[in-house]
């Protein structure tokens, strides 16, 4: 079996963000809406005091609560664990952002152009959200099944995201995760996120 | 789904930040999709920062100007609407070259040109529109270039920037730059080197007041007062020479002017009154030409030649620098003496001198530490002095072109394209295909006749600060000619620059202005004339990785790219060049162009520029190529393939102990330059201070150091955010998002203590004022910022109507800074950045 997931090291994330972007263009997300991004905080009193990086993105978990509660099965998950969201099953009825607690998920209310009053022509081209669903990330499953990296992973400067299989023991990300002390956000939800986290 | 028609990807070059990354441009249907990096450009490697990847959707902004525009309303203000009437490009092109006609009959010095196109700029405008037409004033560019930074490395390096080895060094400090964490120059090679290297154990030290990205992921964070970085750097240099007695002897005798006798008025003891300057032989005990073969070179002791006592340029270094104790360096910097000793200890044993390393083969001197600058250090008055300093540091280590320290830019070129210059003293020049312009040893002594005074300010790269000035008050200089007409190239002369009012008045001055501008920005409120300018992906340029700015060594490739076009042009947008050439050969004088391009490009036949031929900029571009490459690396060869490369040898990566030229940390040349500079002002009329001229650095207070009286409590200095640059991406609506969710961009940084003494919660709107302006904006306390410090990140708070995404976001740093021959750096007219203010809660 395949299981998708990623590992992501702290220390190396320098809170450029060209994730969040990649992201965005990647899938249109909506104005205001980040399906990648990185959460920023500081820890310490001057002088000992830094800002310290976080970047966040749906954890593809292997029991995902969000598609326990979801009422008409639009989230699924793959065969490979990707957790997905059919837009043409999905009612809105934002039990699964609930459900999340990782705050992946957002409702899109249809405001979502970036130059108010105007869709560009990239918008119109790639912006295939119908208004009133839940999105979220999907671990860019276009790419994927085209054998591509996720854009945030392929983006990233300082190659601090590894994206594979962490069924196959010879992975990079299966390696990181064994030798590195991995870990996942908030592991005693018990959901088993597919998103690691090294050093930091 | 209908299959689309068409589905492909163009090889490109970003134009978001100046550090030319190659991109693929992903089509669908004549809709761009997707940008991401080249991994065909070593640069990107197939990485892109946010602002790279942002850059699709700025290109369907509908905020653009599509057509030429003229102003109907006469009065120009900040706010003022100029009430736009759309003209035809051939209206524009008459009404251009109508006033471009009238202005070159009257006296062609009174056309000024702002830009900071690089590309267009270093090729297509300043050595030959500029000189055919007839203007010395092409030459505007920004203030947050480097330019005290630029000349220091000139003068050092041969090269126009500050870089370093990340495949080897295992401890850099950062004053006052982000270099490797998306700041700065070849911003996403870096990052990735930076990370790589912090993998294998780099350490690196962050000396800012402000906690950046750069400060965040540093194994240490040293808060300093603004403006004394180079007390911090000298006392590490006295700590290293003085105390730990830890420098590299076999580099400072055989690679510098260390060795130079000097005589006790500070110049070099010399070999006649031309000769060579001489060295005390250790073996012989005589005074010998510094290059003789054999000789034992003394770099410490008083000796006596030719009649005249004389000491090693070294020694005067050495004594100068006991000055600069870490006792007296403390209470300067706020850095503790203890700290300072610890760093400079670090320092030193990290040098790891005498070691060597084998790469390639070849036996190299192994120094793999650094010591980086870049603008945040040095953007104060005395700012030469701190650049200067810090390439000392890094000098008397040894770590200079070997593997893991400090390094220009592509000092040498492939298979000896290009290489650095000496002179007779054996110093080293910039390579012309870096720096042409550098003469740094001879000076010209003549009343100078640019808004620069060139002559006035010798040891420099860019007068800019000079032409705000001599706008200002045309009294101050009094030049022979009033200026006519301003044409303003993808620049945005208010944001960038000081205080925005400042800046008004002196383009009030300008009877006629022309704007090439992607947007109605704030430039616009004063121009007669906008011109509708093509986005960077409806654009051709040929080279933009340029060997003196954006090749970066680190890719361990020499490589040239092409921008293209990847989408269709919106509108009528042109090229600004493509404009000002057309208008050229209106007026009659593009043969004069062409034969000046001819020698600028270094045309070869059978590519040379027939002066009697008209030629496409395409045409141009294939030309440039083929002769540069051969005739199969035409234009077209460029556009299906992206880049060419040529990989780096050893000798080209690490070019120190492979060349003759040697590195001064000694400017003997500065005594000749004050002198210059003496006669230069005299000749105009004024008593000029000329004391920054000296042969060794030192730290001086710049003004905000010794202004904290009253309420003017705190200083305030910018800092770089690594999702943005300057005012050109503050449009984009996806980086507009980044900065709207994060915590520091749009706000007011100021540290909590600070702010509890004065009452201020964080998110609650502040005043900050200088003696030159307000601004307000949102409180953030941070413990990430000095005590004495309120941070303000790029260049945000436009106030245009054209830029509605822009518009009202963040705080305009700019507008705190005055402007007045005071507050610049006197050697390189480097704007000084950092000021006073007062805070308080604006409810």
């Amino acid at each position: 079996m395949t299981r998708y997931g990623m590992v992501l090291d702290l220390n190396m994330c320098i809170g450029c963000n060209a994730c969040t972007i990649a992201c965005k263009a990647e899938h249109a997300s909506p104005s205001g809406v980040f399906f990648a991004k990185v959460l920023e905080k500081e820890v310490g009193k001057f002088p000992a005091a830094r800002r310290v990086f976080l970047p966040v993105l749906c954890n593809h978990c292997e029991q995902p609560a969000c598609k326990e509660v979801c009422p008409t099965g639009a989230t699924s998950k793959r065969e490979d664990g990707v957790v997905v969201i059919d837009y043409d099953l999905c009612i809105g009825c934002r039990s699964c952002i609930e459900a999340c607690p990782y705050g992946s998920r957002t409702f899109y209310d249809g405001n979502g152009a970036y130059y108010p009053g105007y869709t560009t022509l990239f918008e119109t081209a790639k912006q295939n959200i119908p208004e009133g669903v839940v999105m979220k990330c999907n671990f860019c499953v276009g790419r994927v099944d085209q054998g591509l990296d996720p854009a945030c992973v392929q983006t990233c400067p300082t190659e601090c995201r590894v994206f594979g299989d962490l069924d196959d023991p010879q992975s990079e990300v299966s390696q990181l995760v064994a030798a590195k002390k991995a870990r996942p956000l908030l592991p005693e939800k018990g959901l088993n996120p597919s998103v690691f986290y090294i050093g930091g | 789904m209908a299959s689309p028609r068409e589905d492909t990807w163009v090889h490109s070059v970003c134009d978001m930040c100046f550090a030319a990354c190659g991109i693929l441009a992903h089509r669908v249907d004549g809709v761009l999709v997707k940008i991401e990096g080249d991994p065909n450009c070593p640069a990107s490697g197939g990485h892109l920062c946010a602002k790279g990847q942002a850059g699709l959707i700025g290109q369907y902004d509908p905020s653009r100007v599509t057509r030429p525009l003229r102003r109907a309303n006469p009065r120009k203000g900040i706010g003022v609407d100029p009430k736009w009437e759309e003209i035809s490009w051939e209206t524009a092109l008459y009404i251009l070259t109508d006033k471009l006609t009238k202005v070159r009959e009257k006296d062609p010095r009174g056309l000024v040109i702002s830009s900071f196109d690089q590309i267009a700029l270093s090729y297509f405008i300043r050595p030959v529109w500029a000189v055919a037409y007839g203007t010395p004033n092409a030459d505007w560019v920004g203030y947050y270039c480097g330019n005290y930074l630029h000349a220091s490395m000139y003068l050092t390096n041969g090269s126009f920037h500050s870089d370093f080895d990340l495949d080897y060094c295992n401890y850099a400090i950062l004053l006052g730059n982000q270099q490797g964490f998306m700041a700065g120059l070849n911003a996403t090679v870096m990052a990735r080197k930076m990370a790589d290297a912090r993998r294998r154990g780099m350490r690196v030290v962050a000396v800012d007041p402000v906690g950046t990205n750069a400060a965040a992921k540093a194994d240490e964070w040293v808060p300093i007062r603004p403006g004394t970085d180079g007390a911090f750097i000298l006392s590490i240099i006295h700590v290293l020479l003085n105390e730990l007695g830890c420098y590299d002897r076999d580099f400072l005798s055989c690679r510098t002017n260390g060795s130079y006798l000097v005589k006790e008025d500070g110049s070099y003891l010399k070999e006649g009154r031309d000769g060579k300057p001489l060295a005390w032989d250790q073996k012989s005990g005589m005074a010998v030409p510094f290059d003789e073969n054999g000789i034992s070179p003394a770099l410490e002791g008083w000796f006596t030649a030719g009649g005249e006592r004389c000491q090693p340029a070294f020694q005067a270094l050495k004594e100068h620098v006991k000055a600069y104790t870490p006792e007296k360096a403390a209470p300067i910097t706020t850095v503790s003496a203890a700290t300072i000793r610890r760093i400079a200890k670090e320092f030193g044993e990290a040098a790891r001198i005498g070691s060597t390393i084998v790469i390639d083969g070849k036996v190299l001197p192994y120094r793999p530490v650094a010591v980086n600058i870049y603008r945040g250090a040095g953007a104060h008055k005395h700012g030469t002095h701190t650049a200067l300093a810090v390439q000392i540091l890094n000098m008397i280590v040894g770590a200079y072109y070997v593997p893991g320290g400090h390094r220009g830019p592509n000092l040498v070129g492939p298979a000896g394209r290009w290489g650095p210059g000496v002179t007779a003293e054996g110093m080293i020049t910039p390579p012309s295909a870096i720096g042409h312009g550098a003469k740094y040893y001879d000076f010209e002594e003549r009343e100078p006749d640019d808004l620069g005074l060139h002559q006035l300010f010798p040891i420099t790269t860019n007068r800019s600060p000079m032409y705000q000035l001599n706008l200002q008050d045309p009294s101050l200089f009094k030049l022979p000619y009033t200026p006519e007409m301003l044409i303003v190239c993808r620049r945005n002369l208010m944001m960038n620059n000081v205080n925005p009012e400042l800046v008004a008045e002196s383009l009030r001055k300008f009877p006629f202005i022309v704007s090439f501008s992607t947007h109605l920005d704030e430039v616009a409120e004063f121009a007669d004339l906008v011109l509708p300018e093509q986005y960077y992906l409806e654009r051709f340029d040929l080279f933009p990785n340029r060997p003196s700015h954006t090749m970066s060594p680190a890719t361990g490739q020499f490589y040239w790219g092409l921008r293209q076009p990847v989408v269709e042009t919106q509108g009528e947008a042109r090229r600004w060049i493509d404009v000002l050439y057309e208008v050229a050969g209106r007026m009659g004088f593009l043969n004069d162009i062409y034969k000046l391009l001819n020698v600028s490009m270094g045309l070869k036949e059978p590519y040379k520029l027939d002066p009697e031929k008209r030629y496409s900029m395409d045409e141009i571009y294939d030309r440039w190529t083929k002769s540069l490459f051969g005739p199969e690396r035409g234009i077209e060869w460029f556009k299906q393939n992206g880049y060419h490369k040529v990989p780096r040898a050893v000798e080209e990566k690490y070019p120190g102990p492979f060349i003759k030229p040697r590195f001064p940390v000694y400017f003997e040349n500065m005594l000749r330059a004050k002198q210059s500079v003496k006669s230069v002002a005299a000749r105009m009329g004024h008593d000029w201070d000329t004391s920054d001229y000296q042969p060794v650095p030192d730290w001086k207070p710049c003004p905000a150091y010794e202004d904290g009286k009253g309420a003017y409590d705190l200083y305030v200095v910018n800092f770089k955010i690594p999702f943005h640059s300057l005012s050109i991406t503050t449009q984009n609506p996806w980086l507009n998002d980044l900065a709207e969710h994060n915590p520091y961009a749009y706000k007011i940084l100021i540290n909590a203590d600070t702010a509890k003494g004065k009452g201020i919660n964080d998110g609650e709107e502040i005043w900050v004022e200088s003696e030159a302006g307000k601004v307000k904006g949102e409180a953030k306390l941070t413990e990430c910022i000095h005590p004495q410090v309120v941070g303000i990140a790029g260049v945000f708070g436009s106030w245009a109507k054209g830029k509605p995404v822009a518009k009202g976001k963040g705080v305009h740093f700019n507008s705190l800074l005055p402007m007045s021959l005071e507050r610049i750096d006197p050697v390189s007219t480097g704007v000084d950045s950092c000021i006073r203010v007062k805070v308080s809660r604006a409810a």
